[in-house]
């Protein structure tokens, strides 16, 4: 038999949910509906607006600007979100099997960077990566190199993910060090007693165990990829190489802002959050079947 | 706005009642009760306090309240923000020359010819009252511009013997020569800044675009591929792909300590330059010089600018007579705004007897080692011709430095940067709705 | 939590010193970048210290250029902050109790919504909003800010899952048969025993608040209403473009060391308080 769960006391209820209910539909439902409406017509500068329909989503799939700046976060989050989580779970593997102070010490130290802005972030990190201010770019001259330029086009994904690994690596140690809290010690208890090592209980019990708070991470992470604006936005002072379509968020807002066209900036924040939403529920589908099979 | 009053209702319901009053007291623009008009300005000149304290203890019946938004851009998303809204725009807004026919085609500014701004014609360099008016009509009254000329270092110029370049093909053979003598150091930084690159192809009579807003709204002349503009890109290209040229964006903390470390030993800079580096760079004061610009055909006396602003009067302006007379008279002829704006702003002026005036000419720099540096910059101002801009100037520019960056980093060639461009833009004018010419 | 503490193996602390070095450099940089001068920031070696010892004057400096309004924008980033994770938590803890233990009438849509609502760029949000709020009249105001940022779907999730986990439906009944009012059993019987997931959201919130941009950047045009991500933006902005006189590196360096110090402190004293909350987050 299940056990109850809930009261049937709806007044109630609907009343404890109402304050948060309004917010959601002052600051969500109607902004999003009102972007919604906006995008479904054009403002051309010398024409005026006109109603065009799904006209701006057309224009959005077919724009190669936007295209190809979707392409680079995919390919940026193809390698940076893996590398981070792969950090974050053997931190949090270890954090969970290590307990000296030193451990404790690295948990907090960790932690640190996700209590800076991402906005102050950007910017230290465009004065570690200059020249002048940094400690990074002459280090290639100690082995004979030629002193390393972080925003050149060869570079700069990767002085981008840097930032983005910095921020969020430990946010994401101390998620999946919390589920790792989680794991019954029973579950590899038995296999303790057998001898067998930490590292094979890890990946044996322990990861399959926080397979779910790992998917989770992941699609965070994904989202967060996906939406890539602030770092880009901030570099692009630095780097010339960023152009005005490097990431779909940042050409919506160069439309929006620099071009006045609210209307594909809309549109393109609409489509953009399609495909997110789309992945996002495709990812979770997929690691629900997997767990069921 | 479409659709904006449904929404405003309904959110008008749902916001709490309450949160409204709080912003009650955040209304201006009095007058009607017999005080002073307030216009509020937005602009972001530095030590821009003292000159608007200047305009409020001269004027008693108009009032400044001045903001700074932002600089550049911040402060240009802010007023398209609010131009979209409907609602909450200055009165006055320090808009740049090159961004003068994009507010224009948001119906952003007002005409102040209206309210006789055109009496002040004569005050202004020729070329300045040219871009901020179109026939009649006056949509911005100029406040500062950048004459174009070329600091160098004197000093290792002269201990090395080579020639200060008269033309650009001399310019590169100095740039050959430095290299020789310091390979570590770069003849400039191609500076991926639309501003100064715009300086130069106008220095090369280059005239890329054409508008008129009121002979036809949605009429625009594009042309960036003309053999003037060409030459441009192809001699900074090649210096580029031949390592003479660094590539830091101006402006940068490297690109200060390059310029204060003798990396680089020149930069075709502006009138407003002197204030800049006087104030940056510490190790190499004393060491530069100024010297007009190169020309391309020797002889020649043509010059470009780089940089400038205006004051314009916005379409929401309560009161836009009394915000004419605000946008004419902050700088204007106001002696206390121009000591301010020349001694502590270090603004080039656009007013032409100002510019003139001995105080300002014969004014010797210690940055340049005693050279009167505005000796060279004003006569500059004074040959400077006429120069149009596009109503999507952010644009224009914006593809050009990305085509730039994509040839500085072997992505592309150097001649095909500006078909791209010109193909990027006439596609994007003509989704706009505009005709090209 | 008991855990054996007995693996005291050489490679998981090399592993862990390495990471320490890599998430500290850049903090212990910024420390000794705000102790320098601006000829010292551009000329000395960048992890050690300049000639002299500017700290002092770098923050007698910071607090004094444009008329002091750099305290004008820590303060505003602690309202702003403080009264956006006051107000979301509230909201989110009556939200997530109420979808937790009460069934009525479009509940299971909302709950499935509420997941999508998390995944919504709050970027995409900002420009629509402020087109609305300014036609309502509150753009440049504090409320501009506030009130956009109270909304929370993902700590009205996190309050529904601690809810769910550790408010056994028993004890409201009983609680009912007391006679108690709804509101009353909420305030005497749930908040006390969901403290630790308020603390969470209310932290989540705060940080979310403390760290945003893009939303005051837009919102606000007046600076003394800034917040100080929006304000050093707007230093560094002027250092880094304006062809002008003022050469502000050194100001923003020390400024921004100032807006994360608060943070810092208060994410190594209150990290239990994540790790629970990131937990019940990862529960589901």
């Amino acid at each position: 038999m299940r056990r109850r769960r809930m009261t049937d006391h709806p007044v109630a209820g609907a009343l404890f949910v109402l304050p948060f209910f309004l917010v959601v539909v002052a600051f969500l439902v109607v902004p999003l509906g009102y972007a919604f409406w906006l995008s479904l017509s054009s403002k051309s500068l010398a024409l005026g607006e006109q109603f065009t329909g799904f006209g701006n989503y057309t224009r959005a799939f077919t724009d190669p600007v936007l295209l190809d700046g979707f392409l680079r976060v995919l390919v940026f989050g193809a390698v940076q979100v893996p590398l981070m989580l792969g950090i974050a779970l053997v931190g949090a593997l270890t954090l969970d099997a290590v307990t000296t102070r030193f451990a404790i010490a690295f948990r907090l130290i960790a932690f640190m960077p996700y209590a800076v802005p991402a906005v102050l972030g950007a910017l230290m990190w465009g004065f570690l990566y200059s020249r002048t201010f940094g400690p990074f770019a002459d280090l290639p001259t100690a082995f004979g190199g030629a002193p390393a330029d972080f925003f050149s086009a060869d570079l700069l994904l990767v002085s981008l993910g840097n930032i983005v690994t910095w921020a969020w690596t430990g946010y994401n140690m101390i998620v999946l060090y919390s589920a790792l809290q989680g794991v019954p010690r029973e579950m590899y208890e038995a296999a303790l007693i057998d001898g067998a090592s930490q590292v094979q209980i890890a990946v044996r019990v322990k990861v399959p165990a926080i397979r779910q708070a790992i998917a989770l991470a992941a699609i965070f992470s994904v989202i967060g990829t996906m939406q890539f604006f602030v770092e880009p936005y901030v570099m692009s002072r630095f780097a010339p190489q960023i152009s005005a379509g490097y990431t779909p968020n940042l050409y919506a807002y160069n439309q929006a802002f620099a071009y006045s066209d609210f209307h594909y900036s809309a549109a393109i924040s609409f489509a953009l959050g399609f495909v997110v939403f789309v992945a996002a529920y495709a990812f979770v589908l997929s690691t629900r079947k997997r767990r069921s099979s | 706005m479409l659709g904006i009053n449904r929404s405003r209702t309904l959110v008008s319901v749902l916001t709490v009642a309450g949160l409204l009053a709080a912003t009650a007291c955040g209304g201006d623009s009095g007058g009607s009760d017999g005080g002073p008009v307030r216009v509020s300005v937005w602009a972001w000149y530095p030590e821009f306090k003292g000159v608007v304290d200047a305009f409020n203890a001269s004027h008693d019946d108009i009032q400044v309240d001045w903001t700074n938004v932002g600089t550049g851009p911040d402060q240009y998303a802010k007023l398209k923000t609010a131009f979209t809204a409907g609602t909450g725009a200055p009165d006055v807004a320090m808009v740049e020359f090159q961004q003068i026919p994009t507010f224009l085609i948001l119906d952003a500014l007002v005409d102040m010819g209206q309210y006789g701004a055109g009496a002040d014609e004569d005050l202004y360099a020729e070329w300045a009252w040219q871009q901020a008016t179109d026939g009649d009509k006056v949509f911005a009254i100029p406040v500062d511009g950048g004459p174009m000329a070329l600091m160098y270092r004197k000093d290792l110029f002269d201990q090395h013997r080579i020639p200060v370049p008269t033309t650009w093909d001399e310019y590169a053979t100095a740039a050959e020569k430095m290299k020789a003598v310091d390979p570590d150091a770069y003849i400039a930084s191609f500076g991926s800044d639309g501003g100064w690159l715009n300086g130069l192809m106008w220095q090369a009579g280059c005239r890329p675009y054409g508008y008129s807003i009121t002979e036809a709204r949605d009429k625009v002349k594009i042309d960036l591929t003309h053999p003037d503009c060409e030459k441009v890109i192809e001699f900074y290209g090649d210096l580029v792909e031949r390592d003479l040229m660094a590539t830091d964006p101006f402006f940068t903390a490297d690109a200060a300590a390059a310029l204060d470390s003798g990396k680089y030993w020149t930069w075709a800079a502006a009138g407003w330059t002197p204030g800049y580096v006087a104030g940056s760079l510490k190790n190499t004061a004393g060491k530069w010089a100024v010297a007009p610009m190169p020309q391309w055909e020797k002889g020649a006396d043509e010059h470009g600018d780089w940089g400038g602003s205006t004051f314009t009067v916005t379409k929401q302006a309560d009161n836009p007579e009394a915000a004419t007379v605000v946008a004419r008279e902050l700088f204007g002829k106001s002696e206390e705004a121009w000591d301010i704006g020349l001694n502590k702003a270090f603004l080039y002026p656009l007013v032409k007897d100002v510019a003139a005036d001995p105080a300002f000419t014969g004014k010797a720099y210690e940055f340049f080692n005693g050279q009167k540096v505005n000796e060279i910059f004003v006569p500059v101002s004074e040959k400077l011709g006429d120069f149009d801009y596009t109503p999507f100037q952010d644009f224009v520019f914006g593809d050009l430095l990305d085509r730039c960056a994509e040839a500085t980093s072997g992505q592309r060639e150097w001649d095909t940067v500006l078909d791209a461009t010109q193909k990027n833009v006439v596609d994007y004018a003509r989704k706009q709705g505009f005709t090209v010419e | 939590m008991t855990r054996p503490a007995t693996v005291r193996t050489r490679v998981p602390h090399l592993l862990m010193a390495a990471g320490m070095l890599y998430f500290l450099v850049p903090l212990l940089w910024i420390v000794i970048a705000a102790t320098k001068n601006q000829a010292d920031l551009l000329s000395s070696p960048a992890m050690w210290f300049g000639d002299e010892f500017s700290l002092f004057d770098n923050l007698v400096r910071l607090f004094r250029e444009d008329g002091g309004v750099y305290g004008d924008w820590l303060l505003n980033t602690a309202v702003y902050s403080g009264g956006s994770a006051v107000g979301a938590t509230v909201l989110a803890s009556l939200a997530g109790y109420g979808l937790a233990r009460f069934s009525f009438w479009g509940k299971r849509f909302f709950e499935t919504a509420l997941l999508g609502m998390i995944m919504v760029p709050a970027t995409a949000l900002v420009l629509p909003t402020y087109l609305i709020l300014s036609n309502v009249g509150i753009v440049n105001t504090m409320w501009a800010v506030i009130l956009p940022s109270l909304l929370s779907p993902f700590g009205t999730y996190l309050v529904r899952v601690y809810v769910a986990e550790s408010i056994p439906v028993e004890l409201l009944d009983a609680a009912r048969l007391d006679q108690a009012s709804e509101l009353r059993i909420f305030w005497q019987v749930v908040v006390p025993n969901i403290r630790p997931v308020f603390v969470t959201v209310f932290l989540f919130t705060l940080v979310a608040t403390w760290n945003n941009y893009f939303l005051p950047l837009v919102m606000l045009s007046d600076a003394d209403l800034f917040p100080l991500t929006v304000g050093l933006t707007t230093w560094f902005n002027t250092a880094q473009q304006e062809a002008g006189t003022r050469v502000l590196f050194d100001l923003v360096v020390t400024g921004a060391l100032l807006a994360i110090v608060p943070l810092v402190i208060a994410f190594v004293l209150l990290q239990r308080f994540w790790r629970s909350g990131a937990a019940a987050g990862a529960l589901r």
